[in-house]
């Protein structure tokens, strides 16, 4: 009892006496805040491609992939594809037909609208049954491609991002002419997504096997006979792996990569920033060491000081984490980037930023336990003796 | 000079406080030269690509392939020097963890023009003469312990018609790269022996490397040469190996604000502490710099003395954290090969160290300078 009321009277004292303290204390605090910005707003990448990357995965959807290959580089049959339509567990179509999608890809390459720079996308040849497939899809202008013609449908990023997307341009892919044809919005995604018919453009690349089927479950409980079916028939040589999984396993090199990235950067911005506390810290209690030795003389305990010098360091760090969470809101959240192929918008999200703020508690904590010690520890006679 | 005593006792006059400000100098400084470092030292490499050496592959990818037969007809476009087909494969030697690249190409008479490979004269005319010959990456040579002479078995994924995919090639010489990423593991051999050696795929390259007789119409022999495919069933794109840098690069350059941001955000911060720490510390030491001036230092001489022991602190401080960063590149050029600390970012960093200094010095150090003898003494 007696401690907590030395404590709290110590840290009153400690707190009135900030106006005359200000450089310092705001020091701490700009210390803090730039350290916590700094980590919140590269963490804030990794939130925001991962964001970008789930938002729109459902339970429900399973990806096929030729068994041992990566996914997406299959070489699905005519014959394997036929099959795969009898399968249980199939959702059906309003026009009663299962929802399967055969995709086949082919890498051609955009022109970016401001830097003109070259860079390769997808071109997805699908089937119709695409738009069942994708609840998310909604056209915002022009129509669905038809089948057997050279048409092209593109997201609308594609439009924002890359030139020649416009509704009617005709873009030249392997000698013959496609033409847009549609315009649409496919949930959050921020990729550039272009379909095209999936036999128009096997019989353009000469080619005879889908790279990839997809298939909307009536529910996600159907996954397991689902799969086990595929197994069971000898002529399927396929894999079936949930959406969320497929797209976790293709993201996980780039979340290594931010988090690698942002912890890195956040642990050097936090070192200086503690540096800086104990620095402000110590000429804090340097500048009081007087007050602190009379206290001592008139019976202050020791862990009372000690207790609310830390206090008085951690009461600064959480100002410093809040303004760094709210400078990197305001600067970085909704941003986009697109760093090694990939595009999103940062999210700095609560989390992150109660990340933030224990990351400040720490550097508090750690930049404040010298100088507490310090303060603890001086000699009662000598700093009086210094008056 | 004979203020040097006088400076360095100013400097240790708190150890703590130096060491603590020395040490938040040179993270700052660490993580400026790593972060400006990296970004500086990718631009640096994509401008020091070759823009005068073409690379012509199939328009849909990289990995496409394209007939020999394309070589006459690229070599007939006006501005063109030299073409030299390439193909690209992968062997191992000895166990799966030791990889390395196969690039065979036509060593015609110059054909060095249209590559960043620099060979003795005498190793390129042996392989020209040796059917099975191989010039190797000089690391190679060192890693494995080959001579000049040795054979050197390689498994490849490339079947030979003797149904075999074990390829034994002569080292004949050795190269350097000096290309964006040029540090790669690779061997050249002989195209035609490999291209009659291999069963399928035959008469096929990856791609065509042109050298162009005038560097400043690289471009428009490059869209001459992509005019002439147009349309056919080989479409081909030509670009330079600057543009291939740059795209290859450009995913760093895309996080350049974040860059940009966490630099400003390191130097405010430091700023803000050290003018604090500064204005403190020249508070504390008032009496002692009415002593001096007591003893008859002028003005100027005091100003001078404070910015000199800042100065001395924050370059000592910079060039350490410089230093640090520097450890980083060795790592960084495994991934991006050639990359290494551009000296402009060491300058810019030192020259910040000296502005940081002199703003968070200059105005304590001036209020001393301005110090009444009297008034000072007497607030003791």
């Amino acid at each position: 009892m007696n401690f907590i009321r030395q404590f709290l009277g110590i840290l009153l004292v400690n707190l009135a006496g900030v106006p005359q303290r200000i450089a310092p204390v705001l020091t701490i605090i700009i210390g803090v805040s730039c350290a916590v910005g700094v980590l919140v707003s590269m963490l804030a990448m990794g939130t925001g491609a991962r964001r970008q990357e789930m938002g729109d995965a459902s339970d429900d959807r399973v990806i096929l992939a030729t068994a041992g290959e990566r996914v997406f580089q299959g070489n699905i049959s005519r014959e394997e594809a036929a099959a795969v339509l009898q399968l249980p567990g199939i959702r059906k179509g309003s026009q009663g037909e299962p929802i399967v999608v055969f995709d086949s890809e082919v890498p051609v390459e955009g022109r970016r609208r401001v830097t003109g720079n070259r860079i390769f996308f997808p071109l997805i040849g699908t089937t119709p049954t695409v738009t069942e497939y994708l609840p998310e899809m909604r056209f915002t202008g022009g129509r669905m491609f038809q089948r057997g013609l050279h048409e092209l449908i593109a997201s609308n990023s594609c439009v924002r991002q890359f030139t020649g997307f416009d509704l009617g341009d005709r873009r030249p892919i392997h000698g013959s002419e496609w033409t847009v044809v549609g315009h649409f919005d496919l949930g959050q995604a921020q990729q550039c997504s272009v379909y095209a018919d999936v036999d128009s453009l096997m019989s353009t690349f000469s080619s005879n096997t889908y790279t990839s089927v997809s298939v909307r479950l009536q529910t996600p409980a159907d996954f397991d006979a689902f799969s086990d079916a595929i197994k069971a028939n000898p002529s399927l040589h396929l894999e079936a792996k949930r959406e969320r999984e497929v797209i976790e396993d293709g993201f996980k090199q780039l979340n290594a990569i931010l988090n690698f990235v942002s912890y890195f950067v956040g642990t050097i911005m936090a070192i200086g920033a503690t540096l800086g506390a104990v620095n402000s810290l110590y000429a804090i209690v340097d500048s009081r060491r007087r007050e602190l030795a009379t206290m001592r003389a008139i019976g202050f305990g020791s862990a009372a000081i000690v207790a609310s010098v830390l206090c008085e360091s951690l009461v600064w760090a959480i100002p410093g984490a809040l303004l760094g969470s709210a400078l990197a809101w305001a600067f970085f959240n909704g941003l986009s980037a697109s760093p090694f192929g990939y595009s999103f918008q940062l999210a700095v999200t609560p989390s992150l930023v109660a990340l933030g703020v224990v990351w400040a508690l720490a550097m508090g904590l750690a930049g404040g336990l010298l100088p507490a010690l310090r303060a603890a520890r001086v000699p009662v006679t000598t700093a009086l003796r210094a008056i | 000079m004979r203020f040097l005593p006088l400076i360095w006792s100013g400097i240790w006059r708190k150890p703590g406080r130096a060491i603590l400000i020395f040490l938040q100098v040179c993270v700052a400084f660490a993580l400026f030269g790593v972060l400006q470092g990296l970004k500086t030292g990718v631009e640096q490499l994509v401008r020091a690509a070759r823009a005068d050496v073409l690379l012509v592959h199939g328009s849909l990818s990289l990995i496409d392939s394209l007939p020999l037969s394309l070589l006459d007809q690229i070599k007939s476009v006006p501005g063109v020097e030299v073409v030299v087909p390439v193909e690209l494969s992968g062997g191992i030697y000895q166990n799966p963890s030791q990889k390395l690249g196969i690039v065979a190409i036509r060593p015609e008479p110059g054909w060095l023009a249209a590559f960043t490979f620099t060979i003795a004269p005498e190793y390129a005319e042996a392989l020209r003469r040796t059917r099975t010959g191989a010039i190797v990456m000089e690391g190679l040579v060192k890693r494995y312990g080959w001579k000049i002479g040795d054979h050197i078995p390689l498994k490849s994924a490339t079947v030979q018609t003797n149904g075999s995919t074990d390829w034994t090639f002569e080292v004949v010489g050795t190269y350097t790269d000096s290309d964006v990423g040029g540090g790669r593991d690779n061997i050249l051999i002989n195209y035609d022996y490999y291209d009659e050696a291999r069963v399928a795929g035959r008469g096929t390259v990856k791609h065509f490397n042109v050298a162009v007789s005038d560097p400043k119409r690289a471009v428009t022999v490059a869209d001459e040469i992509d005019r002439r495919f147009a349309n056919s069933s080989n479409e081909t794109r030509t670009e330079s190996l600057r543009e291939l840098a740059q795209m290859n690069l450009q995913s760093i350059g895309d996080l350049n604000f974040l860059i940009r941001a966490i630099v400003s955000a390191v130097l405010v911060a430091l700023l803000f502490a050290t003018a604090t720490m500064m204005m403190q510390s020249i508070r504390e030491r008032t009496p002692e710099l009415a002593v001096l001036k007591t003893l008859g230092f002028s003005n100027r001489a005091v100003f001078l003395c404070i910015l000199a022991e800042a100065l001395v602190v924050f370059i000592a401080a910079a060039a350490c954290g410089l230093a640090l960063a520097m450890l980083v590149f060795p790592l960084a050029s495994r991934i991006v090969p050639g990359l290494s600390m551009p000296v402009i970012v060491v300058a810019v960093g030192v020259a910040s160290a000296v502005l940081v200094a002199v703003i968070s010095v200059s105005v304590p150090a001036l209020s001393a300078a301005r110090l009444k003898i009297a008034a000072a003494l007497a607030s003791r």
